[in-house]
This record gives C-alpha cells, structure tokens and sequence, in this order.
C-alpha cells in the first residue's frame, strides 16, 4: 500500500497538556530540533485539561518540604507502593511549574503583589483555579516556536528497527490516508484507558498505551486503573468529596462505616459501601452536605466588590450545569466508573522500556510508580493530574535535550507499517456485522459494575473476565463502515487489552491496598506484595513479573 | 459512553464557517464540509454531551440536547443500569 511519510526529530503522540508541554519544552531548550505533533483530534481543544476542573495543586515553597508530603502520601494515598524520590521531585518543581505554565501562556490568577491567588485545601496543600483555555493557549505558544502539528491523525503502531522505536505508522480519521512518521525520538501522551464508560470528558481509550504493549514496552500497576467516583445517577456529574456525607434510605450516615477521618478525596471503601448498602436493600444512597455555610461577614464600609472577571470557561460550566439541574432532583448517587490505567513503564526522565519511546501523563501515571497504590489523577490528590502531565513533559524534554546532539532518524521495517496500514484495509472490507460498539459494550460490562472491578472477589473477576474473553474472541470479527469507524476499532481492541491485564494483575495481587481492594483479601500484605506488578509482551506471550519498589526513605511500618 | 441519543441542532444560517466547533470536538462527531463551510454533526451517537461546541459557537447556531436516559452507568441493580 502507498503512504504518505514524514519525519521529524520529534514526534509527539498526543496534543493534550502534557503533549503540548513537552513539545514546547523541547523547542525552547533545542530550537534546532524539529518537533512534531500528531494528535487524533485538535492539538489544543481535545485532551482533558481544557474540559476539566481547572485547578491546580499548590505547595507553598515556604512552608511544605517535599519530603514532608512524601511521607503524608505514602501513609495516607499511596500505601507504600510509590516511587517516592519521584514524588519529591514533583512536589518540589511545582511553583517552577506554574511559572513555566504561565510563561507559556495559561492564565493562572495572581494578587497583586505577583504572588499566585490561592485557596488552601488542607494542611499541606492549596490549589489555584485555571481557566479552560490552557492548552489552546499552550498549542499558540508552540506555534510561535515553530513546532509543527498534524491534526485529525491517530497513531496505529509505532515502528521499531533493532527493538527501537524510530517512529509511528499513522492515518487520517477523516479519510484514512495512511502515514510513517519517522522520528529520532518518540514521545506517547495518549491519555488513559476510561473504556468509555464515564463520559467526564476524557477521551482516553488506552490505544497509546496498546501500540506501546504491542511494541513490547513494559507495562507497570496495570491493576491500578479502576477509578471510580460518586456520580448524582440522573445526570451523572460527577459528585466530588460526596463520600464524606453519605446517607442510607434510613438516613443513617454510612460513611462513618468505612472512614475514621477525613480523607484527601474519594476511598474505594466508599464505593464498596455503595454497593454494599444497596445489595442490603437500604438504597438509595444519597449526599447531603448539609445548608450552604453563610458568606464572610463584610467589613463595614468595604466598597462592593467588582463582578469576577468573565473567563473563557464560563459558557461551557453554565451550560453544563443548567443542563444537569434540569434533571437532577435530588442527591440520590451510584458509582460511576472512571478507570484511568496509565500503565506505561518509565523511568525518571519518562524513557520507556524502549531505547527511542518515552511515555508521559496520563499514560504513564502508574507506570511511572509515582503515586503507588491509586489510579490516575487526580489519584486522591486533587489538581495534580494537570501537574504531573507537566512535570512529566518537563523531565522527559530534560532527558530529550540532553541527548539532542545524538538524535538521528532511523530506519524502520517496511513490512512492519504495511501490516499496521492492513489492519485498517481489513476492517473496512471485512463482511461482517460485528462492531466495535458491541466489543466496547462486552467491555464495560465487564468493567462498570463496581464489585467486579472495585470491590473485587476471585468469584465476581471470573465472571469479568468472562465478558472480556467474548470481547476479545469478537476482535478477528469486527469492521468498520468508515474511518471513524476503524479508528473505533482500534479504540475497542486497546480496551480488551486493558481490561485483560486489569482482572489478570488484580488477580496476582492477593491483597488490599490503599485504592485496590479484595474482599477475599482484606489485608495488606507487605510481606508479599510490597511489589509491582509488571508485564510485557514476550514473543507473542503476556508475561508479568514482579518488581521492587524503588528504595524509600519512608518504609512501610513493617519493613522497616 | 456509547449508542447515546444526545441531539445536536444546527441553524445553517445562523453560522458563520468559523470551523471553531469543529475544532472542539474532542471525539469526532463533528466533520467539516469544506465545500459549504459548514460543520456536519455526523456522529451524533458518540456526543458525550461536553457542550463545548456550543459554547464556543459565537452565532448561538448550535444547541446540544441531552438524553441523559441514554447513557448507563452500568451497575448490576436493574435501577442502575
Ligand atoms: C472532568 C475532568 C476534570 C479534571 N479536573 C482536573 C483538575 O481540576 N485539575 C487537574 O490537575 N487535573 C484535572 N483532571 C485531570 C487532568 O485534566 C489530566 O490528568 C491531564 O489533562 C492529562 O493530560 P494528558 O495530556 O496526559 O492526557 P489527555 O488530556 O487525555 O490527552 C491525551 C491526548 O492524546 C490524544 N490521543 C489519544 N489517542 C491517540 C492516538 N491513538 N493518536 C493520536 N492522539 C491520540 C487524545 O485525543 C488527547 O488529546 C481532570 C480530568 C477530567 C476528565
Ligand atoms: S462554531 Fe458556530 S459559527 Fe463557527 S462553524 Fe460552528 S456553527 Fe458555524
Ligand atoms: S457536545 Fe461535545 S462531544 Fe458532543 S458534539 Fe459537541 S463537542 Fe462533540
């Protein structure tokens, strides 16, 4: 088959925050590299920091000492099962990060003596409210410096020669036009794997994270990606800190049965009782937070305030909003599954398994082993999901610019793009009925029902992974009527995928631990599983491996 | 989510081929005919309902309509499926 190709010194997968970040990072230290961006839909518009909160996780330089939060985290979100120099180096970056992000043009508010306007959030953090316009401001800046984007183009596979990665076999989801992207280096920022399940905005659909398995990248805490959240059940908006004030049918406050104080954000004990009071019969659950507290009293005399300033993101809440007041009658909430896996291994410069591949945000959260035992941001720590997507463009550019005078453009194997381009040639042409719909479905069903993947039990991921068997026996079946439809394909063979490496590690992990839960393994089990599990494909074979943990300076209490 | 019966109106005249609703479209529902300049809402049953093509729309020319009885949060209970 004919194809088009390009190259480039730097391909980046991806156009959302971290994708971005890293491209304009890398321009800015080395201008002479050529630097690429092929993203699935618009570089700037698509990814989720221009739909999400819009706040970010601040640590105040004068008075948290990275190591202090290291140690919060490791006792309180990650039970001991992340890579804790890389969490102080995260937390230790962040004003650097903030100005970095604000050079680049995102608006993050100041007062005026310059210093950032923000709102404490507990003891150790505050956050500051950015506005949507994040990435599209970023994507400008790129522009300015040069860096080239190619819209509308989704990755297939990546190309390897001697087991590198020297580019990525690509095409058109507008009209399939097939394309090799040669690169000297290549970075994956694909986002997470959400099975398409909760809408939330997140357009991750894992297939980054499966052409990086299928290249034979590690893998790493692919057992962490089962993130769910409280959801109001007509609208299904997502009901952020409900855990906290949770009620039963008997108006009983059942979140005294599973937290003894406040947590940093949503426990999977939370979603278990859930399930829990709702298979009792004493459903519905509901979230009272209770009246509104009264506004701060005014200073006498204080001139009226000045109306806020219209932000860019205004429209798009209002309008969400309204939307969901219309429906949403009362408090009544159920779980809504989120997933987030983000399992791509990498090390402390974001450099995969892969001489040539490196892998950053959300694709590589858990990968990284940053936060342990919790899925994806905001992974119990709310406003890091933009900040980790930063920091890690930030390291990976490091270690990209450092080596910028070795870069070269390889050569690929030919046969190996032919087959990538076959792949979509076959799904059009196949006669069959089978959709990728119908294999997304058999997934959620294996995924959503939160006992099966939250609350797991030997018995309840037999049945799962029942439903992921029939989805993945569908694959050889499936065709497309278009490329939309082919681009759903892939996306639907990646969620197999994933879900497969979820119920296969949740089943090697015969513990519970922080966000991970097994009702026929309640507890912590330092002894054997103060592990990672990782796993890669071996000709043709999912193999999976256990890993130490980096050393800690805070040790679980019973390893020290 | 998927098979969602969101809807999405679209006043032809209304719009001015800004192309900007196109752009936001962060799951492809929305193609572009380049010949008429206008967007085309061609997979309407992807629409996760985000409303941002709406909202940057600046000639109100689209309105986004939820069915949010067409999408599932997927529970076990038959009342949350
Ligand atoms: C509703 C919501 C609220 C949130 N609120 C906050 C918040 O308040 N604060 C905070 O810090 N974080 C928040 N987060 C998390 C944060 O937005 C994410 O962690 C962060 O934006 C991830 O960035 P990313 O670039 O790694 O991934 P993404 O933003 O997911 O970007 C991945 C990009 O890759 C593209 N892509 C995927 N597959 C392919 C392919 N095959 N080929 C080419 N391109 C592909 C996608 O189209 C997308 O543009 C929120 C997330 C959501 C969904
Ligand atoms: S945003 Fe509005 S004006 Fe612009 S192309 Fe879309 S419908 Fe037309
Ligand atoms: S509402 Fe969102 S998902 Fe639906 S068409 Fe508009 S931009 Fe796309």
């Amino acid at each position: 088959m004919e194809y088009k190709t390009e190259r480039c010194d730097v391909l980046v997968i991806g156009g959302g925050i971290a994708g971005l970040s890293c491209a304009v990072s890398v321009k800015e230290q080395c201008p002479e590299l050529d630097v690429l961006v092929a993203e699935k839909n618009f570089a700037g518009y698509s990814g989720k920091a221009n739909r999400g909160g819009g706040v970010l996780q601040y640590f105040d330089p004068e008075r948290i000492d990275p190591w202090e939060f290291v140690k919060f985290h490791a006792e309180k979100i990650g039970a001991y099962l992340g890579d804790q120099e890389l969490m102080a180096e995260y937390v230790a970056m962040n004003k650097g990060m903030l100005d970095k992000l604000t050079s680049w043009g995102a608006v993050l508010p100041k007062r005026e003596d310059g210093s950032y306007r923000v709102f404490p959030t507990g003891p150790m953090t505050a956050m500051i409210a950015t506005d949507l316009d994040i990435t599209l401001n970023i994507r400008k800046t790129a522009e300015k410096l040069g860096v080239r984007f190619v819209d509308k183009t989704a990755l297939i596979d990546l190309l390897t020669d001697d087991g590198g990665v020297t580019g990525a076999a690509v095409f058109s989801i507008l009209d399939g036009t097939p394309m090799v992207i040669r690169a000297g280096e290549t970075v994956l920022a694909t986002g997470s794997q959400n099975y398409r399940i909760g809408s939330m905005w997140g357009s991750g659909r894992g297939d980054g994270i499966a052409a990086a398995y299928r290249a034979g990248a590690k893998l790493r805490n692919v057992e962490f990606g089962n993130f769910a959240q409280l959801a109001r059940v007509r609208s299904h908006n997502e009901v952020v800190y409900g855990e906290n004030v949770m009620y039963n049918a008997k108006n009983e406050h059942i979140t005294k049965n599973f937290m003894k104080e406040r947590e940093t954000d949503i426990p999977s004990t939370a979603i278990r009782e859930w399930f829990t009071q709702i298979r009792e019969g004493n459903g519905p659950v509901r979230v009272d937070y209770g009246p509104p507290p009264p506004p701060p009293p005014k200073a006498e005399n204080a001139p009226p305030s000045p109306p806020p300033k219209p932000r860019y993101g205004d429209r798009f809440r209002k309008l969400n909003h309204e939307a969901a007041a219309a429906v949403d009658q009362d408090m009544e909430v159920a779980p809504l599954f989120i997933g987030e896996q983000s399992p791509i291994a990498v090390d402390h410069l974001m450099k995969t398994s892969l001489p040539g591949l490196h892998a950053i945000g959300d694709c590589s959260y858990c990968g990284s082993g940053v936060a342990g035992a919790v899925p994806a941001p905001p992974g119990r720590n709310r406003g890091s999901g933009i900040l980790n997507a930063v920091f890690s463009a930030l390291k990976c550019a490091e270690g990209i610019a450092a080596g910028a005078a070795e870069i070269s453009v390889r050569g690929y194997d030919e046969a190996q793009a032919q087959a990538a381009f076959a792949r979509i040639t076959a799904l059009l042409e196949r006669k069959s009925s089978v959709t990728a719909k119908q294999v997304t479905a058999l997934v959620q069903q294996a995924m959503a029902p939160v006992e099966q993947s939250v609350w797991m039990h030997e018995e309840r991921m037999k049945k799962a992974m029942d439903y992921v068997d029939q989805a993945e026996a569908l694959l050889p079946e499936m065709s497309a009527k278009d490329t939309h439809g082919v681009m759903e394909c892939f996306e639907a063979e990646a969620m197999v995928l994933s879900a497969k490496l979820h119920y296969k590690a949740s089943e090697m992990r015969k513990e519970s631990r922080g966000w991970f839960l097994r009702e026929d393994y309640p507890e912590t089990d330092n002894k054997h599983w103060h592990k990672w599990i990782a796993v890669e494909k071996r000709n043709g074979e999912m193999v999976f491996s256990l890993e130490e943990i980096p050393p800690e300076r805070f040790p679980a209490p019973d390893m020290e | 989510m998927i098979n969602t019966r969101h809807r999405i109106e679209f006043d032809p005249d209304k719009c001015a081929g800004c192309q900007l609703c196109y752009k936001s479209c962060f799951v492809d529902v929305i193609r572009w005919d380049a010949a008429n300049r206008k967007p085309v809402f061609q997979y309407v049953e992807d629409c996760e309902h985000c409303f941002y093509c709406q909202s940057v729309c600046r000639r109100d020319a689209i309105r986004v309509i939820p069915d949010y009885e067409s999408e599932h949060l997927l529970q076990s209970f038959p009342q949350y499926h």
